[in-house]
């Protein structure tokens, strides 16, 4: 999707030292994975984003890109919370023995080489998968926390280094088990810890947001932010109502039948392409029908006549089908008349000449 | 992030159909009715293209639904018309005095350093803009948390920016025709 392009891009600009070679390998897992590693996991909350991020994995890994660019000291993804009660997915236990393992190599792999962690990873995710048989939360806290005890002599280290974030954060998106660091002296009971998981998050989302609204990157401070972000919803809003005003008040034959014709030329219309020639090329005269403008529109064809079938002929006859159902007289007619001018005059873009045009 | 051309034409689509289900009404119809018929359409539209996965897709639905059930029906394909439509969102329900008087119990009970009343105004202030937020944002009411409102909001804002794009350059289009 253009979405990842874009955002691998930038953050290979802006970040530089971002992502090891390694992990430009990894694949954001747009399917299930999703945002839940990402974020801590009320187990509810866990599959909802599960099915959320599915269907727009775009978005998910537009976040995920966007936590890539923070700057700021890693991100505490927070593990597996005492409470919880890790849904029964084998999948997911797998990720997350992935990612237990790959958390150990990371506050490991820059002290000691990575070479020595892969010895490990065996045997962590042997350890971790055997733990759905018990299904014993309290053993899965326990063995985390040992794994945080570890991780927190490390501290010191792992802070300066944005690589480890990065790759925290593309293998969170992963797997269920968000591990959280403990920064230095900073509380490390759970509750803190989650607290500040979920704060993280919402500075993540927050994040995205700032750069979706144009002009919130200078504001500081999330209240400022979120009234731009209400301004600007109500303004789009606002913009739907005012569009679908306008298109009523146009003719009104046009607005319910203008999609119709529309729907043949969509390609190099809808995407803002709109230069002159797609102009006279595709619309709007086809809208007015008459013979005359019809002509007066192929006087005005800046490129020579393409002499193929006309290729939506398929969709077009369908819907003009419709028309002749519903009888609307001369406008039926004279759409009728248009639309065979075009088969016949040539006058339409082939579909590929448009897709190049974009 | 923004709209992909895929998104667009796939919104166009989906709008132009329900179009087609208003075609036997224009000769009768006033500029209001007609206006109505276009944002409803485009609106379940774009709300169609989530596929019912997002929360403000499936709140929208069911608001157009009760506007024009026929069209949200015809508009999604059989299955989950149904269930969206019939679906109860799982509201929360949160009686707001209450919570307010238990909170400034506890309030009183806690101690008035200046930088922990700073932070509850600033905490106070944030609420309040989620909570607008909220209201903005179809079907905010029924997202339990900070962090699924700002991830739909982000879903929604895309989708509100494809669908003003494609209906900007119809309008302009059709403008543009009808000036001939």
């Amino acid at each position: 999707m253009d979405l990842t392009g874009a955002f691998g891009a930038r953050s290979a600009a802006v970040g530089a030292c971002r992502e090891p070679p390694g992990l430009e390998s990894l694949h954001l897992g747009g399917g299930d994975g999703g945002f839940t590693a990402l974020l801590e996991l009320p187990p509810t909350q866990a599959v909802e984003l599960l099915h959320f991020t599915d269907p727009s994995p775009s978005s998910s890994q537009a976040a995920v890109a966007g936590i890539g660019l923070d700057v700021s000291p890693p991100p505490p993804p927070l593990h597996a919370y005492g409470a919880l009660t890790f849904p029964s997915n084998a999948a997911l236990m797998e990720r997350a023995a992935r990612f237990s393992v790959m958390a150990n190599e990371q506050q490991n792999g820059n002290v000691s080489g990575e070479t020595t962690t892969t010895s490990s990873v065996p045997s962590n995710s042997d350890r971790v998968k055997t733990e759905p048989g018990e299904t014993d939360s309290s053993q899965r806290l326990e063995n985390n926390r040992c794994g945080i005890g570890k991780r927190k002599e490390l501290d010191k280290k792992v802070k300066g280094s944005t690589k480890k974030k990065s790759k925290s954060s593309e293998e969170n998106e992963k797997l269920p088990y968000v591990h959280v660091r403990a920064r230095r002296g900073q509380a490390t009971d759970s509750h803190s810890l989650a607290e500040r998981a979920r704060r993280e998050k919402i500075n993540a989302r927050m994040k995205l947001l700032q750069e979706l609204v144009p002009g919130c990157d200078k504001i500081q401070g999330t209240a400022l932010v979120l009234d731009e972000i209400i301004n600007h919803v109500q303004s789009l809003q606002r913009q739907v109502e005012m569009l679908s005003m306008r298109l009523a008040a146009v003719n009104p034959r046009i607005d319910f039948n203008l999609d119709t014709l529309l729907a043949s030329e969509n390609c190099s219309l809808i995407d803002g392409s709109f230069n002159g020639t797609a102009m006279q090329l595709a619309w709007p005269h086809q809208v007015t029908e008459t013979e005359q403008s019809f002509h007066h529109r192929q006087l005005q064809l800046q490129q020579p006549p393409q002499p193929q079938q006309w290729p939506y002929d398929g969709l077009n006859q369908p819907a003009w089908g419709r028309e002749d159902d519903q009888g609307h007289g001369n406008e039926h007619n004279s759409l009728m008349a248009v639309s065979e001018n075009l088969m016949v005059g040539s006058a339409s873009l082939h579909p590929n000449q448009v897709k190049m045009e974009l | 992030m923004q709209p992909t051309s895929s998104m667009k034409e796939e919104f166009l689509k989906k709008w132009q159909m329900g179009l087609q289900i208003y075609r036997p009404l224009i000769d009768n119809t006033s500029v209001s009715e007609r206006r109505k018929a276009i944002k409803l359409s485009a609106d379940v539209a774009m709300a169609s293209l989530r596929k019912g996965t997002t929360c403000w897709s499936r709140a929208l639905i069911q608001k157009t639904a009760t506007e024009d059930n026929f069209l949200v029906r015809q508009m999604l394909s059989g299955i989950k018309a149904e269930t969206l439509i019939n679906k109860k969102l799982p509201k929360v329900m949160c009686h707001r005095k209450i919570v307010r008087r238990s909170k400034m119990i506890l309030r009183r009970r806690q101690s008035r350093s200046a930088i922990e009343e700073v932070a509850a105004k600033a905490r106070k202030l944030i609420k309040k803009k989620t909570q607008g937020l909220r209201n903005v944002v179809p079907g905010g009411e029924f997202m339990s948390n900070d962090v699924l409102l700002i991830q739909e909001t982000l879903d929604y804002i895309v989708s509100l920016q494809t669908q003003v794009n494609v209906m900007r350059s119809i309008v302009d289009a059709a403008e543009a025709g009808s000036e001939r």
